[in-house]
């Protein structure tokens, strides 16, 4: 089979991957599910759209969602200032988030052979995408209570066998795009 | 006469009181890999391989480090470019206790 060997530099500032059909449909599709996720509240009724225009929402609460408050989470520990933060911030850190999950979406629709490279910000942007959707499994699999000797022994039938292995995965090329892009960086 | 006094005294704490360092706080999260975090660090704060590795081991051990230091408004600057990149970042007065 045509495992990913994960990125390696190539010269000063190019970090290449050569990725597998079915490696390029898990990242196209989770990428997909946090552009998604990540998509503006929908409240037509308060909406002022000139506040909106530059990116000052009327949702100051944080979101229900589990995996959504990981994503955009409080930047104080007070309620009042973290709902004031939220108004005029959360619409901005959506939309980088997107665009972090959009470029591995797109970059590898576009590539036929599944081969990417990526330059110094486009790694960055790949970093911060691929640990979105890291953070986002993680929720699910709840890796805050069960240790990973324990996901390791989930039953062969049990669904959240194959999360943990694609979060796994993630984490292994997170890995090892990090050690190519440390690689040219002195201690 | 008393009450102007007051206020004039209020409105001149507040303004030193936005002066007083804030500080950015990133907290443990089990899913972020250590040597992710040391590169977010090195990236967005400049720091040096060696001092973002320390931070990094802090937050691992102790739960959570301070991370920068300045005025509230440059704090909340690092804590939304932390969570844009995933990290666990709340900000808060450098007086209060961690």
């Amino acid at each position: 089979m045509n495992q990913s060997h994960g990125f390696t530099r190539h010269g000063e500032e190019l970090f290449v991957a050569q990725f597998s059909d079915s490696e390029k449909e898990v990242l196209i599709n989770l990428s997909q599910q946090i552009i998604e996720l990540l998509a503006e509240r929908v409240d037509h009724h308060n909406e002022d759209p000139l506040a909106a225009m530059v990116g000052i929402t009327v949702h100051d609460s944080p979101p229900e969602d589990e995996v959504l408050l990981r994503l955009l989470p409080n930047a104080y520990a007070d309620g009042v200032d973290a709902s004031e933060f939220r108004r005029y911030t959360e619409s901005v850190l959506r939309t980088k988030k997107q665009a972090h999950a959009m470029s591995i979406r797109t970059m590898l629709m576009s590539s036929e052979d599944g081969s990417i490279e990526l330059n110094h910000e486009l790694a960055n942007a790949w970093l911060g995408g691929i640990n979105d959707i890291r953070l986002a499994l993680g929720v699910r699999l709840n890796v805050e209570k069960n240790s990973h000797e324990e996901l390791e022994l989930l039953a062969p039938d049990d669904p959240m066998r194959g999360v943990y292995g694609v979060y796994s995965w993630l984490g292994w090329l997170q890995g090892n795009l990090l050690e190519a892009l440390m690689d040219g960086i002195e201690s | 006469m008393v009450k102007i006094k007051s206020k004039i005294e209020e409105e001149i704490n507040a303004i030193f009181a936005t002066d007083r360092p804030w500080v950015t706080i990133v907290w443990d999260d089990p899913v972020n890999l250590m040597d992710y975090v040391t590169y977010v660090f090195m990236e967005l704060f400049g720091y040096s391989r060696e001092r973002a590795t320390e931070l990094m081991m802090k937050v691992h051990t102790e739960g959570k480090a301070v991370v920068s230091e300045g005025t509230r408004e440059e704090m909340e600057h690092d804590v939304a470019r932390l969570h844009e990149f995933g990290l666990w970042a709340t900000l808060q007065r450098g007086d209060q206790p961690l």
